[in-house]
């Protein structure tokens, strides 16, 4: 791997995770998830740093890859996505690296997120990776974007293809795919996989899945404990850090503060007003921006089914290959890639009651094509208990899309809409 | 009334009659009359000839084969997914396809997969499946396609109530094969110098194959062969063109690119060619469903499918092997598997010699004056290279 490209966004990227946990270490009242979630970015993105120096292997991967084999390998991960998406939530500017990806020949079609890795590849601020793994899940364009990020950095790579749906023999092509891809991984890394390694990221996933459902069950609770987009720290790391001891750390620290929070009958606004599910990620340039607007009309997200909810799902140890697949299928987001069946929707509106949401909050990824082309089923269906929905066209990471007065100007309008109900 | 013949007529004029009533064709219609089933399906990784062995009319779903508002499309799937989903949409939620006795689907790319889902909840099909599609074709791969091709072959069994036999899916590997045969013998007149027929013409023909019982369609096709062989008639044209890229149905595309003097004498399409070209391959080895499912997910691959190079050398075989002197890309926008290849499939045309004129279009845009403005310009350049 070469780390010495022009401005290295994953430098930049170590360096903005640093200066923050910094930062919230020198505030008193910092809650410790915050402290360790700022750590474990530092840690991650430093990591791939100092990966060449110790000549550890790093992986560049797409979304929702089981990255527990790579860790279990000791190989550095690098999640795709999530690199560019920090690279808005804390470098604000991914201009430079969609133009980049126009530049390879990628269109508009292309989600910005996979635009602005070919681009980053492409024009060196993202550090060359040995290999890359992608797969079928979630979507076209993450089934899609390996082979250009193969050939951009002249490295092999492997595909892992995720059944549509689950049947028993569909769950073993998985368990098959992901033996080819560990097979890939030690051919190409020269690492034998640990299984006895893999057995105990298991059985911290096992931990870490019950982890995030007493979470979730912990937002229940009226006003809401969690912050009102705080949901995305959670993202961050069941993405990025699947099966390690710091994840563990971090969400039991969460847990902590919430079931205090909740016991005490608190809420992470001073006056919560509207209870809000959220069908898909914010424009992460405006991340912060957008909090803003929602702690000031004391709304909070407080559920969102594509992302955080976890299924009951019980893994084993002993069966690690099996569990990885087992866990693959359990992931939220297998609720946007598999058939939409009447559980599914079922399960979206029974949320709803459950949280007691006031309203529902689709932020229309221009490139997702998965959840836009649901906004009216779940318009219609969160109809029928009398929640309304709010649909707000952007870009995930392409600050042309939309502003943050657009977004202030329909969240008001929405929440005025609520208030006259 | 089908009719059949009529003289002083070309045969053409019987297929576009029956693209002209589309989707109630009088084929269908006269099908339904007969208290017989019709069933939809939705890309051509759905094996059609499980559908036509239980004595059910397989159709393909598309939208109209011309331009047209989309404003329920637009209203359901959102805008930023494809034209086609949205157009055949559009179709299905206005009652045009009230004919239809259920839908299957495949898990190929994101835009039919909710087309798929939203066809399901919004238009209650009788009889739905889908199948999961490997994007692999390792053997493990083709043992989980297998898999979902039993699964379908029996899940339409119990809805029909009986069990569709291995004689059945013989007979019906023969009736396709002798499609793609006689596809072939067509496709086969396009790689002469002066081809008797125009990209335009052989997409009616083909958009027809889709709306019509399959003996007939095959009754027809052989009969316009004849009539093709007795005749003088022959193209010159200016540059010989390759399209490849969407789903596309609209010939008037085609023609608009052909009236600039151009001839489009292949494609890679799966309206088309990648429809078409592979036959079922029956041994003694394999049950009738094995051979079909090997032969579906071994065809011609569609952008969805890993590694890409299976699609790009046989683009570049079919390039070649019609002497193409350039190649149109369509695209249509938010068609994301094409949009991912498109890079690395212009390096790869360009390596082997064939510019390539790349285009975004809406499905079945009749090709408006940029587009005529563009291909005329590649064309100047596709002759001044020649000079």
């Amino acid at each position: 791997m070469t780390v010495t490209e022009k401005k290295s966004r994953i430098e930049s990227l170590a360096r903005s995770a640093r200066m923050v946990l910094r930062m919230v270490q020198g505030r008193p009242q910092t809650p410790r998830s915050d402290i360790i979630y700022y750590r474990m970015l530092a840690d991650y993105y430093t990591r791939i740093l100092n990966a060449p120096a110790q000549g550890r292997p790093v992986v560049a991967h797409t979304v929702f890859f089981p990255t527990e084999i790579l860790y279990a390998m000791d190989i550095v991960p690098m999640h795709t996505e999530g690199t560019t998406w920090f690279s808005a939530l804390f470098l604000g500017n991914t201009g430079d690296m969609l133009a980049a990806g126009a530049e390879q020949g990628l269109g508009p079609e292309v989600c910005s997120a996979h635009r602005a890795l070919a681009g980053g590849f492409a024009n060196g601020t993202l550090s060359r990776p040995d290999a890359v793994l992608w797969s079928n899940l979630v979507c076209d364009n993450t089934a899609k974007s390996g082979e250009l990020l193969e050939k951009i950095n002249r490295c092999p790579g492997y595909f892992l293809d995720h059944p549509f749906q689950r049947s028993a023999d569909e769950e073993r092509y998985l368990v098959a795919e992901l033996a080819d891809l560990i097979r890939f991984l030690e051919e190409r890394t020269g690492r034998k996989l640990n299984m006895d390694r893999l057995s105990e990221t298991v059985t911290r996933i096992d931990r870490e899945i019950r982890l995030l459902r007493e979470i979730a069950d912990l937002r229940k609770a009226v006003p809401s404990p969690f912050g009102p987009m705080s949901f995305l720290k959670l993202v961050g790391v069941d993405y990025m850090f699947t099966g390690q001891p710091e994840a563990i750390e971090y969400l039991e620290a969460v847990r902590d503060e919430l079931a205090q929070m909740v016991g005490q009958g608190r809420g992470c606004l001073p006056a919560e007003r509207f209870r809000l599910m959220l069908l898909f990620i914010p424009p992460l340039y405006l991340h912060g921006a957008i909090e803003k607007i929602l702690a000031q009309f004391g709304a909070v997200m407080v559920t969102e089914p594509y992302f955080t909810a976890w299924p009951e799902v019980s893994l084993d140890p002993s069966y690690p290959l099996e569990s990885v697949a087992r866990k693959c299928y359990a992931n939220p987001p297998m609720r946007m890639y598999q058939p939409l069946d009447d559980s599914i929707i079922r399960f979206f509106t029974e949320s709803g009651r459950e949280y007691r949401i006031d309203g529902a909050v689709n932020f229309a990824h221009v490139a997702c094509r998965h959840t836009c082309a649901t906004v009216k089923l779940f318009k219609d269906e969160f109809n029928r208990i009398d929640v309304p929905l709010l649909n707000l066209d952007c870009d995930i990471l392409d600050p042309t899309s939309t502003t943050e007065d657009d977004m202030r100007a329909r969240f008001e309008q929405f929440f005025e809409m609520l208030e006259d109900r | 009334m089908v009719v059949e013949t009529r003289p002083g007529t070309s045969v053409l004029d019987r297929f576009r009659e029956v693209n002209a009533a589309f989707p109630r064709t009088a084929e269908i219609m006269e099908w339904k009359k007969a208290g017989k089933k019709v069933i939809g399906w939705l890309c051509t990784y759905v094996p059609e000839e499980v559908i036509h062995a239980a004595g059910v009319l397989p159709i393909r779903i598309t939208g109209y084969s011309r331009e047209m508002e989309l404003d329920d499309g637009n209203a359901y799937l959102y805008i930023n997914n494809c034209s086609f989903t949205r157009s055949c949409f559009q179709l299905g939620i206005r009652g045009e396809y009230d004919f239809l006795d259920g839908v299957v689907g495949g898990s190929t790319c994101d835009g039919v997969r909710r087309l798929f889902d939203l066809w399901r909840i919004y238009l209650k099909p009788g009889f739905w499946h889908v199948l999961t599609v490997p994007r692999k074709t390792t053997e493990r791969a083709h043992a989980l396609y297998y898999d979902q091709c039993r699964r379908f072959k029996e899940h339409f069994g119990e809805y029909l109530g009986f069990e569709i036999t291995d004689e059945a899916l013989k007979h019906s590997i023969e009736v396709m094969n002798e499609q793609r045969s006689l596809m072939r013998k067509l496709y086969e007149l396009r790689k002469l110098d002066r081809p008797p027929i125009s990209g335009a013409e052989t997409m009616e023909v083909l958009n027809a194959s889709f709306r019509m019982t399959k003996e007939r369609f095959n009754r027809w096709l052989g009969e316009y062969l004849d009539e093709l062989a007795g005749s003088d008639r022959v193209y010159t044209p200016r540059a010989r063109l390759m399209v490849v890229g969407s789903v596309l149905t609209n010939a008037d595309f085609l023609r608009s690119i052909e009236e600039l003097g151009a001839l489009v004498v292949t494609d890679e399409l799966c309206t088309s060619t990648r429809y078409w070209s592979d036959p079922v391959v029956v041994d003694s080895e394999k049950s009738p469903l094995e051979a079909i499912a090997r032969r579906y997910l071994d065809n011609f691959p569609c952008a969805r499918m890993y590694p890409s190079d299976g699609r790009f050398n046989r683009i570049i075989q079919l390039a070649r092997d019609f002497r193409v002197d350039g190649v149109v890309s369509e695209i249509i926008r938010y068609c994301v598997p094409y949009a991912h290849d498109l890079p690395l499939l212009i390096d790869r045309l360009k390596e082997n010699g064939f510019p390539v004129l790349a285009l975004d279009v809406e499905y079945n845009t009749s090709g408006s004056g940029q587009i005529r403005t563009r291909v005329q310009a590649f064309l100047e350049m596709l002759e001044a290279k020649r000079r």
